[in-house]
């Protein structure tokens, strides 16, 4: 069995640069790397090779959720006279004037804080915004292109590093008319009509002037792979640099945090009984076989979302009717509850879930801790649509250092879920975990099977003196049992 | 954590998310998918309470990672006891505890003549004797089945004080009759209503439950 330890409790050396930002930044809130990414702008002209570069970037950096954003996408929707002039080519796309800088940049915007976005495409058959959306959430490095990508100020104020493609005029128009030819359907006359009396102008006189607001100016795109390898280096530095930021504002998330578990009324820890301690034993012995371990976790993890479900508080009362008309003071839910799974730990409950509730909806969140630094990504996302207010059950088998789940809640309410809307259920939880999740969260409601202690061992909650430091609350194992694949 | 009432007698938690089983299941509206659904999750309940009270040893388990816990081990050889036909009813709810629990069962049924129960069937455990017993009976009235059911247990050897007897509802008057003649047996149940009425039903109570989980 592999287990990757805790990666956010291996010492990470603190710069000065971290301990300033510390200061100046509370320390009760989490930032995702999806708020603030890492914005790259590309400009360039037509043909000098930036869809191409950007794509390198993509494949070097290797970085989960990087999107690349298209300025072609944000070209005003023409008029009907507008339209005959470009099919004859006759409409001066290269100007500045043609793009909807406004939007580009409120979207931008909402990007940089972190918000789900949805950008729609555009057609240049149509030359109309589509129908077709395509929606970005959680990006952690966004690359936006486009000849103007470095022309409105408000944008360059965005970006973390403005780069310019700088390739000769005559190798773009070679590049442009083999495009323009072959793939778009233009004639040679059109295309060089179109060079001579739209782009090349305005490449001269609107985008090379941009040049000026880039920081690094790649010449002979593509082929300058030395230019290119310096960039991505820096971007991975910097990159480095926000990782370890944001490990270390987890990490801090937990310390000088004063928490009486006794007291927090949010906090639900499964009592502990013989019959609980004798499960708790079945699932923790190494002689147990692979299907007992997956009954009883099935039986304890339905123990633990009925505890769930008792917490809910969304009832109303209602008069039913029983045999003989005898009425019964009955009660009756008034929300949806919906579950959440975060892969692969919280699946381990969903046999359990579907027996408590058969039609409950499900939403699937997949957040990987990177193997060397014990940073959490999300890397994808999947939640049920809803309009209206409902719970939602977060399941998670395991915390051990909650990281994870800091992040998948915090994706919840990025999707206008409230705090006190989100039960999360845990069967093995460590205390520096708790600590960080109410840190941030204070509103949220925890259902947990067993808390072990930090330091010394409170034997009122946690009677079989379980630590932060044993095995089973520093390792991930449930999952790994209970599908039995590492 | 369920609460004793009584002497041997243990309450499920009353909380919001039980009383609103009990609706559904209560609720003469209700279609029996739902009837039964609903009834199986209080049954698994009532089951998982119904195990803790069986007694543990402590013992030391060895750990992956070579971790030790001072843990407990299960003592005990329990089995189940069903009232046909509507004990049976629990039956998958106590195999989903315990999966390959032994389940024996007995019939009594009313005498035409004399109206007082009488047993038809009975096919139990060889070993019942060294056994917990889960005696099976989900609504408990005026306890006459129950009582004989007990006094067929004990005339096996069972000890009164290892019957655990589960049941969805119980009125009063039946957890009085019941415990006067077998105070030792532990009764667990999921509700306990107001009264019995003329003809014996419990008010509110939920209904002929072997004819809603199996017929109706």
């Amino acid at each position: 069995m592999k287990m990757s330890s805790r990666g956010l409790d291996s010492t990470t050396d603190s710069t000065s640069q971290f301990a300033t930002i510390e200061k100046t930044e509370p320390s009760k809130r989490y930032t995702p790397p999806w708020t603030k990414p890492y914005i790259i702008g590309i400009g360039g002209f037509s043909g000098s090779g930036k869809t191409s570069i950007s794509q390198k970037i993509i494949l070097e950096l290797n970085q989960p959720w990087t999107v690349l954003l298209l300025c072609d996408n944000f070209y005003k929707a023409l008029t009907e006279e507008e339209r005959k002039l470009a099919l004859a080519s006759q409409y001066d796309f290269d100007c500045p004037a043609a793009m909807d800088l406004e939007l580009l940049v409120e979207k931008l915007d909402s990007l940089k804080r972190g918000k789900k976005t949805e950008i729609q495409i555009y057609s240049f058959s149509e030359h109309n915004r589509t129908e077709k959306l395509f929606t970005i959430y959680g990006a952690n490095v966004i690359i936006l292109e486009g000849i103007m990508a470095l022309y409105d100020q408000r944008l360059l104020d965005m970006m973390d590093i403005k780069v310019f493609v700088d390739t000769d005029l005559d190798v773009c128009l070679a590049r442009r008319l083999t495009r323009d030819i072959l793939y778009r359907g233009r004639d040679l006359v059109g295309a060089l009509q179109q060079w001579e009396r739209f782009v090349k102008p305005n490449a001269v006189k609107h985008i090379y002037p941009t040049i000026r607001n880039a920081d690094l100016v790649i010449p002979r795109g593509l082929d300058n792979t030395t230019a290119i390898d310096l960039l991505i280096q820096h971007v991975k530095k910097q990159l480095a640099v926000k990782s370890k930021l944001h490990i270390q504002r987890l990490e801090a998330l937990g310390h000088n945090f004063q928490f009486n578990v006794q007291s927090c009324k949010n906090l639900h820890i499964l009592p502990s009984t013989p019959h609980t301690r004798g499960i708790h034993s079945i699932i923790l012995s190494k002689k147990t076989e692979r299907t007992d371990f997956i009954f009883y976790f099935d039986r304890m993890s339905n123990l633990l979302i009925e505890m769930a479900l008792d917490t809910l508080t969304n009832y109303t009362s209602v008069d039913i009717r029983c045999i003989k008309d005898y009425t019964y003071k009955g009660l009756k839910q008034t929300l949806e509850v919906i579950a959440v799974s975060v892969i692969r730990s919280g699946d381990c409950f969903m046999n359990s879930m579907k027996k408590s509730i058969p039609d409950i909806p499900i939403g699937k969140l997949l957040i990987q801790s990177d193997a060397s630094t014990g940073e959490p990504h999300l890397h994808t996302e999947s939640l049920p649509k809803r309009e209206h207010l409902a719970k939602y059950i977060l399941l998670d088998a395991q915390m051990i250092g909650g990281a994870g789940a800091i992040m998948a809640i915090q994706v919840l309410i990025d999707h206008k879920v409230k705090q006190e809307d989100i039960i999360l259920v845990c069967y093995l939880l460590s205390e520096i975990a708790m600590r960080r999740l109410f840190r941030v969260f204070p509103e949220i409601t925890v259902v947990v099977g067993k808390l072990s202690n930090s330091e010394e061992v409170d034997t009122t909650y946690n009677m079989e003196g379980f630590k932060d430091s044993d095995w089973p609350f520093l390792n991930r194992f449930i999952d790994s049992l209970y599908f039995g694949t590492d | 954590m369920a609460t004793e009432t009584g002497k041997n007698v243990i309450l499920l938690p009353q909380t919001n998310q039980l009383i609103g089983l009990y609706s559904i299941i209560r609720d003469q509206a209700t279609k029996r998918g739902d009837f039964v659904f609903y009834s199986d999750r209080i049954i698994r309940l009532l089951v998982e309470e119904g195990l803790n009270q069986l007694p543990v040893e402590e013992t030391l388990i060895k750990c992956h990672g070579g971790h030790e816990y001072k843990g407990s081990r299960f003592l005990g050889k329990i089995c189940g006891v069903s009232i046909v036909r509507a004990g049976e009813s629990m039956e998958m709810g106590l195999r989903d505890c315990c999966r390959s629990v032994r389940i024996g069962k007995i019939l009594i049924q009313r005498d035409e003549e004399t109206a007082l129960p009488k047993l038809f069937y009975e096919k139990l455990p060889e070993d019942i004797s060294e056994r917990y017993v889960f005696l099976l009976d989900p609504m408990l009235a005026t306890g006459g089945s129950a009582m004989m059911a007990t006094e067929v247990l004990i005339s096996r050897g069972v000890d009164a004080s290892r019957i655990l007897f589960l049941n969805l509802l119980a009125s009063p008057e039946g957890i009085a009759a019941f415990h006067e003649k077998y105070p030792e047996v532990k009764i667990i149940t999921g509700g306990i209503d107001e009264k019995l009425d003329e003809d014996k039903y419990i008010v509110p109570g939920l209904g002929d439950f072997g004819d809603r989980y199996y017929c109706i």
